[in-house]
């Protein structure tokens, strides 16, 4: 697992998918935003969804390319 | 040896026969016109035979998006068509803010469509991926922009791109537009009705091919400096929030933060300019609305309207229908002189017409995009409108050029009365009277003198180019030192190379790009070797050849000429003095225009050492 916790404010998100396009060039080495671990979606009526799919490890990537403030990440508690 | 950036396929799609192609893309021919708008004006230019009616099934729609369009660079989203347009008879470029359409195309394989022919019944075009099939229209046909892409992604569940038009473009009314994703324009000039013509209501696009880039390592460092550069921009935020209110502040906050549901933005864009809009209170509570610009909203109130919850909903009437808003409300002003000085019986609309009237502004525009009873006379346009009613008409009838309206100016839609090159620019971009940036400095008005050089030299003017743009610059009379002609051939160069690459040229964003800064980009992601004057003279390839491309239509310098009515009181005022503009000043800036491109500075020709030395000569 990632060592980071996401946490997304869909009301600041724009449908840029700067995210999905971000982790899909760190996994697949191109440019994919459909095959992106992390799935954004802005409704007709403008209702936001962000998802993240099952293969995600809270890596951050998507926070880090983020330009509107929709993501925040902080470092996860680890037990020692 | 291309790399990365382009797809490397064209699509081919002949109505007619039911005949779907795929080509892969001549690389030489790429590397020689870019990409995105420049290859797409040359492959236009090859189809299109001169003479060609615009909507006739031989007129192809030629559609391309540029090499970095599906990379991460930012506001690399934009997408290009071009073919003949039917209210200019031009070869146009028509462009948008490619929302989601344009990655979505490039990651399906291609970087161009072209498409031909008259299908025998409504039609829409799939493609997703290697599956690419015509289809069926039958119940898309008749539903407006919104409602056709809302069936759409419903039926392909909601990831996909879609180009569609409305019933305007269906019934081939030519000042009709095509929407990308139902929220940007596409195609004032009648692309519309060129896609109604051919019976094609929509292209659909989805794809999951990626988009590689030639060298990641380069492309990784390029762009960490570069995004750290817009994060700090310390007027971000405010972008951000406003979007294009921040250039127009004559519109109400207080409205727009009332209205406002969700900024929207392109893929790839940092900044976000689109809006989702919903009307708060009122008659009209509840009613949503995506524009490309929530300053297009307020058109109506430019004509009239004093509510601005009317207006939008004015707005979302006339895009629905896929109508070219400044066209519309050209020829219902015109219209009403006409019936104002007698010139049109009052009785023979049969129904009011009140500029200021949601009810009859709404009614027009049905009547219009249904060709229904006066409203066929509309539809053909300001000529249609002159040629039915003659020589009283025409007298009455505003500046025209090729055409259509120019919108800016003096006693125009939008009021800006200082000449810089936008305005020059209504008649000087081949296509028409179209309104766009370009990137110059003078959209912004009354910026001082000081700032140009600067701003020049990050759209990749030469310092001895800059010198004779900006004689003035440096001498104690700076007021009399820029030369607009001059000026537009560098804007027309930097929206074209910005064009080519897939970037989008307004002002929010173009700001942090650089000529310089883009051939590091071309080259990092196609990985084809290019230095800027390598670029430098693509793009001037590009753009003669689109000039070439209207003369070969038949278009002379006498469709050049700058109307009388931006002349006569009050008319245009120089950008620097506030002077008021003389026919004598425009018409050296148009020869200075001609001639900085290497063009005859009478007829716009390009010089055979010119043609020779942009290998055009076979052309």
């Amino acid at each position: 697992m990632g060592k980071y916790d996401i946490q997304v404010y869909t009301e600041k998100c724009t449908g840029c998918l700067r995210c999905q396009l971000a982790c899909s060039d760190l996994t697949s080495k191109a440019f994919n935003p459909l095959l992106s671990k992390i799935q954004v979606f802005i409704s007709n009526s403008g209702e936001c969804t962000i998802h993240f799919t099952e293969e995600c490890n809270q890596c951050g990537i998507c926070v880090d390319h983020c330009f509107y403030d929709a993501m925040q990440k902080n470092e996860k508690e680890v037990d020692k | 040896m291309i790399r990365g950036g382009f797809s490397g396929s064209i699509l081919h799609v002949d109505l007619t026969h039911r005949k779907i192609t795929i080509e892969p893309l001549d690389a030489a021919l790429a590397e020689k016109y870019i990409g995105g708008l420049g290859l797409t004006i040359r492959l236009a230019y090859d189809e299109i035979k001169p003479g060609t009616d615009a909507l006739s099934p031989e007129n192809p729609v030629v559609l391309g998006a540029g090499p970095l369009v599906g990379t991460s660079l930012p506001s690399s989203s934009r997408v290009y068509a071009v073919s003949k347009l039917p209210t200019s008879n031009t070869i146009g470029w028509c462009g948008a803010g490619g929302a989601n359409f344009g990655y979505l195309f490039k990651n399906a394989g291609f970087d161009h469509i072209v498409i031909k022919g008259r299908a025998d019944q409504p039609v829409y075009l799939k493609i997703i991926d290697d599956d690419v099939e015509i289809c069926p229209a039958g119940d898309l046909w008749g539903l407006g922009v919104e409602e056709a892409d809302a069936v759409l992604r419903k039926k392909y569940e909601d990831r996909i791109g879609v180009l569609s038009i409305g019933q305007a473009g269906e019934n081939r009314v030519p000042f009709s537009m095509a929407f990308v994703d139902r929220i940007s324009t596409l195609g004032r000039g009648g692309l519309g009705a060129v896609f109604g013509s051919k019976n094609l209501k929509a292209v659909m696009v989805r794809g999951t091919r990626g988009i590689k880039v030639a060298d990641r390592k380069r492309y990784k460092s390029l762009t960490k400096s570069f995004l750290k550069t817009i994060r700090e921009y310390p007027y971000l935020k405010e972008w951000q929030d406003l979007g294009l209110v921040k250039s127009f502040p004559m519109i109400p906050k207080e409205e727009y933060f009332g209205m406002k549901k969700r900024r929207m933005a392109c893929v790839s864009c940092p900044i976000g300019c689109k809006d989702l809009v919903e009307i708060p209170d009122g008659e009209f509570k509840g009613l949503t609305k995506h524009t490309s610009s929530v300053i297009n909203l307020y058109t109506p109130v430019l004509y009239g309207f004093k509510d601005y919850r009317e207006s939008v909903k004015c707005m979302a009437t006339i895009d629905a229908y896929g109508l070219d808003m400044f066209e519309f409300f050209g020829i219902m002003g015109f219209v009403r002189s006409l019936l104002d000085n007698g010139v049109i019986p009052r009785d023979l609309p049969g129904s009011e017409i009140a500029l200021d009237s949601l009810h009859s502004m709404e009614e027009w525009a049905r009547k219009i995009s249904f060709r229904d009873g006066f409203g066929d006379v509309l539809a053909g346009g300001f000529k249609n409108i002159i040629d039915t009613f003659g020589k009283e008409a025409e007298k009455l009838s505003p500046a025209l050029v090729k055409g259509m309206h120019p919108y800016a100016g003096p006693n125009s839609a939008l009021p800006w009365n200082l000449f810089g090159t936008m305005e020059l620019g209504q008649i000087l971009d081949p296509r028409g009277p179209h309104v766009g940036s370009g990137g110059s400095p003078t959209y912004f008005a009354r910026r001082p003198l000081a700032v140009f050089p600067k701003h020049l030299t990050r759209m990749g003017v030469p310092q001895e180019d800059i010198k004779r743009i900006l004689p003035g610059y440096g001498s104690p009379d700076q007021q009399q030192g820029l030369e607009v002609g001059k000026l537009l051939k560098y804007s027309h160069r930097w929206f074209t190379l910005l064009g080519s690459l897939g970037i989008c040229a307004r002002a929010a964003i173009n700001r942090f790009y650089n000529a310089e800064l883009c051939a590091e980009f071309y080259e990092t992601v196609t990985g084809i070797q290019t230095s800027l004057p390598d670029l430098r003279q693509r793009v001037d390839r590009v753009w003669t050849l689109l000039r070439i491309a209207n003369l070969r239509e038949g278009f002379a310098e006498n469709d050049e000429a700058p109307p009388e009515s931006w002349f006569n009181t009050p008319g245009f005022k120089n950008y620097l003095t506030d002077e008021p503009l003389a026919r004598e000043d425009a018409e050296q800036m148009i020869g200075d225009y001609f001639e900085e491109w290497g063009w005859d500075r009478k007829t716009g020709t390009p010089s055979r050492s010119l043609l020779k030395e942009l290998d055009l000569k076979e052309l």
